[in-house]
């Protein structure tokens, strides 16, 4: 009889989703997936509405990234009526960028993240959480809440709430920084750097001291990422596809993204897949901080360029090592952190030239940025008054679906003789490296806590939850 | 003094209402001293419902999932808290109510321009509920409710904080241009504009400007962010006490009312507009019957004949 193991809800995830397990007859894995619980629609929930409003309401597809939806619409209102922001504009909306990234980053590192690297895969669950890490390591876990809440109030100062920023609008910026705020701007990126060197040191500590983790998940597989004249950026810049050896496949404008990707449903979940299209073929690819070091050539900041020239001397590039998305994901918070620190040193960044005026009537538009996730895009299709006609979203845990299913498999194959507890984390885990986010990719119907079905031909034959 | 138990449960969401509780930023580690986080899903791997004495449930009833957890939630819990402004009034997934169910697949999975399968998932996923999104008290008794997209942290503090030492949380009812600077001053303002529209005056009230803010009509469990960053208020903690109270009273009106005395703008063309652009100015409370009930709320309709 084929089984197959259900894991739900999966829990230390931003969103809801179970997991399936396939067996055959010999109880051997055949296959395993994750899916996606919730549905909530907002492709059709902003037909009709203003197009200029988009950077305010998108940010509601999720509230751990909302910075990232906000940018992506502001750069997509910007296009729609011509409007070029002014340099300060651009600069106070990569300073937002940096501080939402190191939120996200820190507290998916330590608090979703960490407590099985630190606390072990097999521990009991009362213990695989950061309040128990805040127990065990309190001096590691409070500087890491400190790193995200200092990564999150940088976001908050310039973007005019932590959660659900507002600032950033067609054109521009609402409002221009003054002294005050860059003088606490200045300070929290002063400490922001001292706190990322701190856990990218606690990290790589961590992941050394748990070596065996750290080849459990390879997976040689394209990978997409954005850069700028070759160099890692996380606003602006072109799309880059390496191919598994790591040479560019392709690159290319995100305006043209329709080109290249194209989406398909699943009937067990609602979140898509997408596949890239090759001349040849069509492939699936991985977004993400290990996908972002693997296509750039190199890190705009000093410190975070020299912490990856030592990762690729360790782990060479392409790096296929899926957990290593933990160490890449730390190295992207320093290198924020020094972006950050970089910005408010601007003379330009308390300039009151804002905001530009729009240049001509509604256009449709699309553009993207690099969410925490990965690859984050937007598409307006807009009528002559400015209301939205049709949009689309594509956001960066679809492109990671394909990628987490083999990854799933993987670490079902590795924990399957384990405890049953041990085995249902260790699935869990695989998932968590990609640090999915499935409140954006449901932003088509919206649910993630975890089952795990044993499915055997067709029938569950036993479900696990814990 | 022993700690008290809390348990969260999130429904159908975006995980902002978590985030904006870790945005308690330092005074969170206090706020740990005193409850015991029995469970919470973003953070902790218990899949159960222990017995709390505060449940605190974010996200909107969109499945029968969240119809489940809802009702798990309220066995095993004292007290049930209904945070955010989705769990309060169904929050932006409330545009459901506008469209149906098949309008929003097919966008999505049907005809979309990148979506190549054509087929809606149907197995073993949780089912969508027929009337599409419903806040959380029309499935069971709610205690608390704090709304807001997400709720400022000084308001979750004093609503984790009242809970535990056993009293009311007192939020005050007030509307959000309670904590707004901006002045409120008569302009020969004649007709509305829309905000990337031209210069907006960072000292003067949008609505002095011809721009539509809800401020007047949205109650305040943000302290007014967004009008002290130059955007204009659009009602995500849903409407202001006297809308909820007062069946004759609607945000339309109110802001036409309001806005045509500071201003020469026609009361009609306010309203008129505000009706056209319903899915934005109803966004975030549109599944709560807070406006079903009122007898000239013509909400389908409105938004069917403003598509472009």
């Amino acid at each position: 009889m084929g089984r197959t193991i259900v894991v739900n809800p999966v829990t230390r995830i931003e969103g809801h989703a179970k997991v399936d397990i396939e067996i055959d007859d010999a109880d051997q894995i055949v296959a395993a997936r994750l899916h996606v619980l919730e549905f909530r629609g907002f492709e059709k929930f902003v037909e009709g509405m203003q197009v200029e409003l988009m950077p305010t309401l998108t940010t509601r597809i999720c509230g751990t990234c909302p910075h990232a939806h906000h940018l992506v619409a502001a750069k997509c209102v910007d296009a729609v009526f011509g409007a070029a922001p002014p340099r300060a504009a651009i600069l106070q909306r990569q300073l937002l960028n940096a501080g939402s990234i190191i939120h996200s980053h820190a507290i998916h590192f330590f608090a979703l993240a960490a407590p099985d690297l630190i606390m072990g895969i097999g521990a009991p669950k009362e213990d695989r959480n950061i309040i128990a890490l805040l127990r065990a390591q309190p001096d590691l876990a409070k500087k890491a809440l400190r790193l995200r809440s200092l990564g999150q109030k940088i976001a908050e100062v310039v973007g005019g709430r932590g959660t659900h920023p507002v600032t950033a609008v067609a054109g521009g910026m609402t409002m221009a920084l003054d002294q005050e705020k860059l003088v606490q701007l200045r300070s929290m990126a002063t400490e922001a750097l001292e706190l990322s060197r701190f856990a990218l040191n606690a990290g790589k500590k961590v992941l050394a001291d748990k070596s065996e983790l750290i080849e459990l998940l390879p997976l040689k597989t394209y990978d997409l990422g954005t850069v700028k004249e070759g160099t890692w950026d996380l606003y602006d810049g072109t799309l880059r596809l390496c191919d598994p050896e790591g040479k560019v496949a392709k690159e290319f404008d995100s305006a043209n993204y329709r080109d290249v990707m194209v989406e398909e449903a699943c009937r067990h979940s609602y979140s898509k897949n997408i596949l890239f299209k090759l001349a040849a073929k069509e492939v699936s690819y991985r977004v993400g901080p290990l996908a972002r070091l693997n296509t750039c050539e190199g890190l705009p900041t000093a410190e975070a360029q020299a912490e990856l020239l030592e990762y690729r001397a360790k782990f060479g590039r392409p790096n296929h090592q899926v957990v290593l998305g933990h160490y890449a994901r730390l190295i992207e918070t320093l290198a924020c952190a020094e972006l950050a620190l970089e910005i408010t040193g601007d003379p330009d960044l308390l300039s009151t030239d804002v905001k530009s005026e729009p240049q001509h009537g509604p256009r449709s538009a699309i553009a993207h940025v690099e969410a925490p996730r990965g690859v984050l895009i937007h598409d307006y299709d807009v009528d002559a008054q400015g209301l939205i006609r049709k949009a689309n979203f594509i956001v960066a845990t679809q492109h990671n679906m394909s990628s987490i299913d083999a990854s799933l498999r993987q670490a079902a194959d590795h924990f399957w003789k384990r405890p049953e507890a041990e085995f249902l984390n260790g699935v869990e885990f695989a998932i968590r490296c990609y640090d999915p986010c499935l409140s954006c990719s449901t932003h088509q119907l919206g649910e993630m806590p975890m089952i795990v079905n044993l499915i055997r031909r067709g029938e569950i034959v036993r479900q696990v939850r814990r | 003094m022993s700690k008290v138990p809390v348990s969260f449960e999130w429904l159908s969401g975006c995980s902002g209402c978590e985030m904006s509780t870790v945005d308690l930023h330092d005074r969170l580690l206090e706020v740990l001293d005193e409850i015991e986080l029995v469970r919470i899903p973003i953070l902790m791997d218990e899949k159960d419902y222990p017995k709390a004495a505060l449940g605190i449930v974010t996200g909107a009833l969109r499945t029968d999932h969240d119809v489940h957890a809802a009702h798990e939630m309220r066995k095993s819990c004292d007290k049930i808290l209904a945070f955010g402004v989705c769990a309060v009034y169904g929050g932006p997934q409330g545009a459901a109510y506008a469209h149906g169910q098949g309008e929003l697949e097919e966008a999505v999975f049907k005809n979309n321009p990148t979506t190549r399968t054509k087929f809606i998932p149907d197995q073993g996923i949780p089912k969508i509920l027929p009337e599409g999104v419903r806040p959380i008290d029309s499935e069971i008794e709610v205690d608390l409710y704090l709304p807001g997209c997400p709720p400022h942290p000084y308001y979750i503090a004093q609503a984790i904080k009242s809970v535990v030492s056993g009293k009311v949380p007192e939020f005050g009812a007030h509307n959000v241009c309670f904590h707004c600077r901006r002045s409120m001053q008569h302009s020969e303002v004649v007709a509305l504009r829309r905000s990337h529209d031209g210069p907006v005056a960072g000292d003067t009230c949008f609505m002095s400007q011809g721009i539509l803010c809800m401020g007047s009509v949205t109650l305040d469990r943000c302290l007014a962010p967004c009008p002290q960053h130059g955007t204009a208020c659009t009602g995500c903690a849903g409407p202001s006490e006297h809308v909820i109270l007062e069946p004759q009273r609607d945000i339309r009106t109110e802001i036409a009312e309001r806005m045509s005395s500071m201003t020469r703008i026609k009361r009609d063309d306010i309203i008129r507009e505000i009706e056209k652009r319903s899915k934005t100015y109803y966004a975030y409370a549109m599944a709560s019957p807070v406006f079903r009930k009122k007898p000239t709320f013509l909400l389908r309709r409105w938004i069917e004949q403003g598509e472009p």
